[in-house]
């Protein structure tokens, strides 16, 4: 009975870990329509940019969030003022920018294969790293310290990121571009800074996620595939666009894969993980918390 | 002075003839792959040949051909096996090459060989390890490396070994491993060798390579209380799992690897003090005790900037063991080389520097006495590093492995 307490708390620690590496995902697709694909490479930069940070100037892993964040926000915020808007502002007349995505993908392609040349293949972890294989040991109950931290600063950037998009006048104008872009441009919203904002906070938010990942994984130059496409996942489930959602899908997957080898071989579990996701797109194709209008 | 060059030059020219009468060269057509995804492997073939011959022209070539010299043809594969049987066929009757030797890639090699055995010329696969190879009956192929099945045999025979060395009795086993072709490849050849061996297998747990976390599976590897875990990985969970078993203080007596990721240059680096004590199958270790392996591999690391692999260690022993069957035939005519590599009971001189004792083959062309080298993951003093322990001929001297491994 006891282990499946112990996979349970693993389960949601670490989907809620997962979530946090889709919330970037789930930010940009609410505002930009757009999948982007090269997602999880810019969470495979935040973990270089958090190795390089750690390693060089010796400061807590934990602490070089401010770091991360900031440097993964302007490296966002750019990387869609000049690669993707000149294809938006191409495609202006279109309602659904498909070269977009297809300009993700290559950035995607162009960020890993950058720093397979510039880093090498190699698997590179944290030297001296108090926080690796630290556990919380309650008898024979263990709990993984690394993943409980990052577990509440998932749950702490989903609040805050929350909180802006509510509270704030910026946060309104980014929901307005989001519901409308052309009611949105006619108040006055800059659509294209909007973009930029927005893309500049996904990025950061995959930074955040970075740094809870880099304590206890490892940082090699095609990390990102790993999550990438759980976080395809997870944002359907949770609904395309929800912040919460993404949490919640994240700790369904987690769960699955937690709790379900305990009861199969860990083999099977990816292809539950996969038909509840077919599962969700046949039954409820706006993901469990995503809103029902049309984008 | 001008009466002495006079006479000199004649003379020299008179033995030149003579000896190139005498000593036609002796010609290794080798097929490698030189460009292509596997051109590192193929290069490392290369260099490794081009130093045998060296040393062993420079001790004198083959004496019963008259001090003839052996001389390397090398052509690429590009590791495509098209390419390989069109090389084989311009080596054979373009280059007239005596013997042929190569390719690496198992798929190439394959098809090559029959190419070889259409001319009945004498083919030495210094490694390609799929069984296939010398499984087609035929009479000129002769493979030095242990085939893919002996690698799961090898493991079984080191832990019977250990379990004797050291009377700890293991019973229970667990078998955890990548889902993919190649882990379920030994799996499947576990359950065997395990049924065989009397052992229990109390866990088979395929797992995805992607995994991003393994710790569901290190608790069921926890939960079935298993003895020894034996495990194939790719690199990045091979990390992942070392990692998370110290967490869990999950208690083996021993974890055994297949390589592949275990064997992987960062391996050690990034699992750190979780990999102590790790036991890994490779097919050579530059601390093989063995005489003249340091010195080779020295010569090697200053000639071309790394160490010599298991790939670069089977080529060069390759050269010395064509060295042996030239020698013996004391003919050029392919029928008799054959006859001659047939009859290979190599087990000293220049040239054996494997971990295992000596290079025989049967009736198949395969080496019987070919076997892998296991390492231990430990510290002596200098780091962590790869310590040979078995076969116990090649541990390195001074070490006695830790088995079992202390409790946590």
């Amino acid at each position: 009975m006891l282990y499946i307490i112990e996979d349970t708390i693993n389960g949601i620690l670490m989907g809620s870990i997962y979530g946090l590496t889709a919330m970037g995902l789930t930010i940009i697709f609410g505002v930009l329509k757009v999948i982007n694909f090269a997602h999880g490479s810019m969470l495979m930069v935040g973990m270089y940019v958090t190795y390089w940070a750690v390693t060089l100037t010796g400061i807590n892993p934990y602490l070089a969030i401010v770091i991360v964040a900031p440097v993964m926000f302007f490296f966002g915020y750019y990387l869609q003022d000049i690669v993707i808007k000149p294809i938006f502002i191409a495609e202006k007349n279109v309602r659904e920018p498909i070269t977009v995505i297809i300009v993700t993908t290559g950035i995607w392609y162009i960020l890993d294969n950058l720093t397979l040349l510039i880093f090498g293949p190699q698997y590179r972890s944290l030297a001296d790293n108090p926080w690796r294989s630290k556990m919380l040991e309650f008898g024979d109950l263990f709990i993984s310290v690394p993943k409980l931290y990052g577990c509440i600063i998932a749950i702490v950037t989903a609040a805050a990121i929350y909180w802006f998009f509510q509270k704030t006048s910026m946060g309104r104008a980014i929901r307005a571009t989001s519901m409308d872009r052309e009611a949105a441009s006619l108040q006055g919203i800059n659509q294209y800074k909007i973009y930029n904002l927005a893309f500049g906070i996904g990025s950061a938010t995959a930074g955040i996620a970075a740094v809870t990942l880099v304590p206890f994984n490892n940082v090699f130059p095609t990390v990102g595939v790993l999550f990438d496409i759980k976080g395809f996942i997870i944002v359907v489930l949770g609904g395309l666009g929800s912040i919460g959602g993404a949490l919640v899908g994240g700790i369904i997957v987690g769960l699955i894969e937690s709790v379900g080898p305990q009861f199969m071989t860990a083999t099977w579990t990816e292809a539950i993980v996969y038909g509840l996701f077919l599962v969700v797109l046949f039954v409820k194709p706006s993901g469990l918390f995503g809103q029902k209008h049309d984008w | 002075m001008s009466v002495f060059r006079k006479l000199a030059v004649p003379a020299l020219a008179a033995t030149l003839i003579a000896g190139s009468a005498w000593a036609e060269n002796v010609k290794i057509g080798n097929i490698i792959p030189l460009s292509g995804p596997s051109a590192t492997v193929g290069q490392q073939g290369k260099n490794a040949r081009e130093m045998a011959i060296e040393e062993i022209n420079a001790a004198g070539g083959i004496k019963s051909l008259g001090g003839a010299k052996l001389e390397l043809v090398f052509a690429d594969s590009e590791s495509k096996p098209e390419k390989g049987v069109a090389e084989a066929e311009r080596l054979i009757n373009t280059e007239k090459v005596n013997v042929l030797t190569g390719c690496w890639n198992s798929a190439v090699t394959y098809p090559t060989t029959a190419v070889a055995e259409r001319y009945g010329i004498p083919f030495v696969v210094p490694v390609s390890v799929s069984d296939k190879i010398t499984d087609q009956g035929f009479k000129t192929v002769f493979r030095i490396a242990a085939k893919d099945s002996w690698w799961t045999r090898d493991q079984f025979s080191f832990l019977k070994d250990m379990q004797e060395e050291f009377g700890t009795k293991v019973e229970k086993i667990a078998f955890v491993y990548e889902n993919g072709d190649w882990g379920k490849g030994f799996a499947g050849q576990w359950k065997e060798l395990a049924e065989k061996g009397g052992y229990q297998v109390v866990l088979d747990e395929p797992y995805p390579s992607t995994a991003t976390d393994l710790s569901p599976v290190v608790q069921k590897i926890k939960r079935s209380r298993a003895d020894v875990l034996m495990l194939v990985s790719n690199a990045a969970d091979a990390i992942l799992l070392t990692n998370t078993l110290a967490e869990y203080k999950v208690n083996l007596k021993a974890i055994i690897a297949s390589g592949g990721g275990h064997a992987d240059p960062s391996f050690l680096k990034a699992a750190g003090k979780s990999a102590q004590y790790l036991f890994d199958i490779v097919e050579w270790e530059t601390d093989v005790n063995k005489p003249g392996a340091k010195e080779a591999n020295e010569k090697y690391n200053a000639k071309y900037g790394q160490n010599l692999t298991g790939e670069a260690v089977d080529a060069y022993v390759a050269m010395y063991v064509l060295k042996d069957a030239l020698e013996r035939a004391a003919s050029l005519d392919p029928a008799k080389i054959r006859e001659a590599l047939a009859a290979t009971n190599l087990s000293d001189g220049p040239g054996m520097i494997v971990g295992y004792d000596s290079i025989k083959f049967d009736a198949t062309g395969q080496n019987e006495n070919a076997s892998l080298v296991m390492v231990q993951v430990n510290d002596t003093g200098k780091g962590l590093e790869r310590i040979t322990i078995w076969p116990k001929s090649a541990r390195r001297a001074g070490y006695t492995p830790v088995f079992p491994m202390p409790e946590k």
